[in-house]
């Protein structure tokens, strides 16, 4: 039993806004009153609801991949030394994953959603994130490039797609579908990309990244998951790629949808020489069209290393950078790419990127729609959000990094005019109750009574960097896992999962495609419910 | 630049070999992933498919392959510079070749063939990695693969080890970021092979007690580190009695794991595949052995509280 009392308590979903009043915690959730226990005096003290990672690659096969390609920058950053509480590791932009629990809890954050799961690898996934303490984690399963599901979208067969989208997130153990360069990764696979929505991918001759687009929503929206089709558009990175957002964004209407990262996919200009931003009319699109959220992907100066399924994006950016460059493609489903990268505020492009980020956050007016991430680690590592807090917060200081930017930046950028400061009210919406309304997670961001109890109390401080660095304590489901700056107790998270109606005929219909063009047997590939940590399986609202 | 294995079965149409001989080493490797399946762009299997075996003597891989390289031992290198050269149209030393034992012809014959290719595949072996150059040779493979996708699709994956070894490696990463050669004596992970990899923490001396599972260092070590297994405690744990049980202090024989102990291995192309045992066994799995070690470790009155609490639980 714990009572917080004093603080002022940020609660959006409840229309609290810093008002000073008691949070009362029993057996891990918000109740109205409590009786003895410990309390905990939070005067002087912001009381939020535990942060919400709507976008963050943490565990799997990319990921690890990643760790082997950068022991460099494992050196380069904080060693952890073990202690009675906590297991040793590594820190930087792939911290390994004891390490990452301790990482995210030390911002206060409480759930993470791991936004590129592939099936045939999901065991890993989990097996990972087994070992990421303290937080709970929801997964997203790749499925824009299965080539057994597009099949079926050639064959206009809509209704079978479904339920073989229903049965990839079960045999998964996934809460939500990612669409990753939608017909791209699989034109990578001969080593072509799909630049343009309306044209048939290589091996196809009907479906287009459009029809991928639209079909998975659909299906996503039929299946009734707690999340919509969560997508990272075509022409990642690319100057101009702006109008395919636009389009992308068209095709929504009448959908849910949740626009992944982005800053990526807001750009003007024809070539690397005349990029600019074009956040502007992106903002003023997604402004209109209350179907769709999105996540921020801003990018900060510095080293960190670039992880997606945005095979042939990677390819282009080894080339770009002459950096190290890893690739898997994963047979029938996805791939990954990395490159390691880094941000340079003399760099046009990256002080573009970097602007683009920000303008996003302060264009779009309602920040129940816009999440605070940077793709981590792509953008830069997690552990750097307050960083963007105070960006946001403070408007001076965000011109005076304004003047590091080379001068013609400033001419492709809208951030100079900017002067909007987001408030601590909005920062608790952006950072959690946004997200957990966006993932259908209503237990989560907010303090109401029946929701979880994961609480993060911060010293109100004018030093915004430091205050949402070191939260003064950390409560996950009711236990006190951060005080005074110290791991106290190490608790185990939840999977958050969803199990999807399908049609059990659909098992006979897969497997000797299955068997033909996969290389393990079919009855291995579902992932066993015993090895999600903790599983809890979330509702649909589906058929 | 990698791919899983069904990659290769569905697409690749040109399949390298170097230094490695699967026949013998991976003997699934040609059935069931790299050349006799037909794949889904591969319908005709085995007779849409090139494969090229690249080796300092010819092994009983060289049978199933079209064209056999034999190549001057410590002289890879050297090939897969000149590759890299002549994908690109760049002049070539005449004398550099004909130190490699192969022909300019040959040679210009594969990085024609590498360039054509729809999908083309390096799967490489010890012989390469371990030959004059180590690494550097294994680094110049990987780059000639990077290279090659600027003409057409190119992979490279290495023939991975016995056993477990890619599982092993995975979860090394995931919890202490480095692949293998992991001091964790400072209470965080540091990584330095030659310093910290078995054979040279054992021939120095460094270490005063080892625990083996499912390795046989006896067999396998150079005799210094052999005989430094010998004089410390050693503990072995293995279904069988090992020429390193016969050096060490203490033997459990353990159950054999994929036949009657479960868990997850992961293939070389770090795909992970349950272990459902299909018989019983009379021996306990490691898993079960190292608990019991742990909590006998734990329960030590001079020894503060456990770790990791699950371990210690019963």
């Amino acid at each position: 039993m714990l009572r917080i009392t004093g603080g002022k308590v940020f609660d959006p979903a409840n229309n609290f806004n810093g008002v000073v009043k008691d949070v009362c915690i029993r057996d891990g959730k918000i109740v109205p009153d409590v009786e003895g226990g410990r309390t905990i005096d939070a005067t002087g003290m912001i009381v939020f609801p535990g942060g919400v990672d709507v976008h963050t690659h943490v565990a799997g096969a990319a990921l690890n991949f990643a760790r082997a390609m950068i022991p460099e920058d494992h050196r380069r950053h904080e060693q952890f030394v073990r202690t009675m509480v906590t297991r040793g590791g590594i820190g930087g932009s792939t911290p390994t994953t004891f390490i990452t629990g301790y990482l995210y809890a030390g911002l206060g954050y409480t759930t993470v959603n791991e936004a590129a799961m592939p099936v045939l690898s999901a065991r890993h996934t989990h097996e990972e994130l087994r070992d990421t303490p303290i937080v709970d984690k929801s997964t997203c399963v790749l499925m824009a490039n299965n080539e057994i599901l597009l099949d079926q979208f050639e064959a206009g067969e809509m209704e079978r797609a479904q339920h073989m989208t229903a049965w990839h997130i079960w045999a998964a153990k996934a809460y939500g579908v990612k669409a990753v360069n939608p017909g791209g990764v699989t034109a990578w696979k001969w080593g072509k990309d799909a630049k343009t929505l309306h044209e048939p991918i290589p091996g196809y001759s009907k479906v287009t990244p459009a029809k991928i687009i639209t079909g998975l929503a659909q299906i996503v929206d039929d299946l009734g998951l707690p999340h919509p089709l969560h997508l990272h558009c075509n022409n990642l990175g690319a100057p101009g790629n702006y109008t395919t957002t636009l389009e992308t964004m068209r095709l929504l209407e009448g959908n849910r949808a949740h626009i992944a990262h982005m800053q990526y996919h807001a750009y003007g200009g024809d070539d690397w020489f005349t990029m600019r931003s074009e956040s502007a009319k992106i903002a003023e699109y997604f402004n209109a069209h209350k179907n769709l959220t999105t996540d921020a992907g801003a990018v900060l100066f510095g080293n960190t290393v670039t992880i997606t399924a945005d095979g042939p994006w990677q390819h282009l950016l080894y080339k770009l950078t002459g950096r190290k460059w890893g690739n898997i493609d994963v047979e029938n489903e996805t791939g990954c790419g990395v490159v390691p990268y880094t941000y340079k505020e003399k760099n046009l492009v990256n002080a573009v990127q970097w602007a683009v980020g920000l303008e996003l956050l302060l264009l779009i007016d309602d920040p129940w729609r816009i999440f605070l991430t940077t793709d981590h680690p792509n953008g830069a590592a997690f552990w750097r959000y307050p960083e963007i807090i105070q960006l946001l917060m403070d408007a001076t200081f965000r011109r005076e990094q304004l003047k590091k930017l080379p001068d013609k930046a400033l001419k492709r950028i809208l951030l100079p005019e900017l002067n909007r400061e987001y408030t601590l009210g909005e920062i608790a919406i952006i950072t959690s109750a946004g997200p957990a309304r966006a993932l259908g997670l209503a237990h989560k961001g907010q303090l109401g009574v029946g929701a979880d109890a994961d609480v993060a109390i911060y010293n109100e401080s004018k030093d915004i960097v430091r205050m949402f660095s070191y939260p003064r304590y950390v409560i996950k489901g009711g236990e006190v896992v951060i005080e005074e700056g110290e791991i106290r107790k190490v608790v185990e998270g939840k999977g958050l999962l969803v199990s999807p109606t399908y049609d059990k005929a659909i098992e006979e219909f897969m497997r000797p495609r299955f068997q033909q063009y996969y290389t393990m047997a079919f009855d291995n590939y579902p992932v066993e419910i015993e090895r999600v940590e903790n599983a809890d399986i979330r509702p649909c609202a589906g058929k | 630049m990698t791919c899983t294995l069904g990659e290769v079965k569905n697409r690749a149409d040109l399949v390298i070999y170097w230094g490695g001989n699967p026949a013998e080493c991976h003997p699934r490797h040609f059935t069931k992933y790299a050349l006799m399946p037909k794949g889904r762009f591969i319908p005709n299997g085995r007779k849409d498919r090139t494969m090229i075996l690249v080796d300092i003597r010819e092994t009983p891989s060289a049978k199933a392959a079209d064209i056999f390289l034999q190549v001057r031992p410590a002289k890879d290198f050297e090939v897969v510079t000149t590759l890299r050269s002549l994908i690109k149209g760049f002049p070539v030393d005449e004398k550099l070749v004909a130190e490699t034992g192969l022909s300019m012809e040959q040679l210009q014959d594969f990085a024609d063939r590498m360039k054509k290719a729809k999908f083309g595949v390096i799967f490489f072996g010890m012989g390469l990695s371990m030959t004059r150059g180590k690494h550097m040779n294994s680094a110049a493979l990987l780059t000639l693969a990077a290279e090659l996708n600027a003409f057409t699709k190119f992979v490279a994956m290495p023939m991975r080890g016995h056993g477990n070894v890619t599982g092993g490696d995975v979860i090394m990463r995931w919890t202490t970021g480095y692949p293998f050669g992991v001091s964790l004596s400072r209470g965080y992970p540091r990584f330095n092979p030659g310093e910290f990899s078995s054979v040279d923490l054992l021939i120095r001396g460094d270490c005063d007690a080892a625990l083996i599972a499912g390795a046989d260092p006896g067999a396998t070590m150079p005799q210094p580190a052999i005989d430094h297994l010998a004089r410390i405690p050693t503990i072995v744990l293995d279904p069988k009695v090992t020429h390193t049980s016969e050096i060490s202090r203490v033997h459990i024989t353990t159950a054999v794991t994929g036949v009657s102990a479960p868990g997850t291995a992961y293939r070389m192309d770090e795909i992970p595949l349950p272990l459902k045992p299909a018989l019983k066994s009379p021996y306990p799995t490691d898993e079960e052995v190292l608990r019991r070690i742990y909590q006998a470790v734990a329960a030590k009155p001079y020894l503060p509280a456990p770790m990791i609490p699950q371990l210690a639980a019963v």
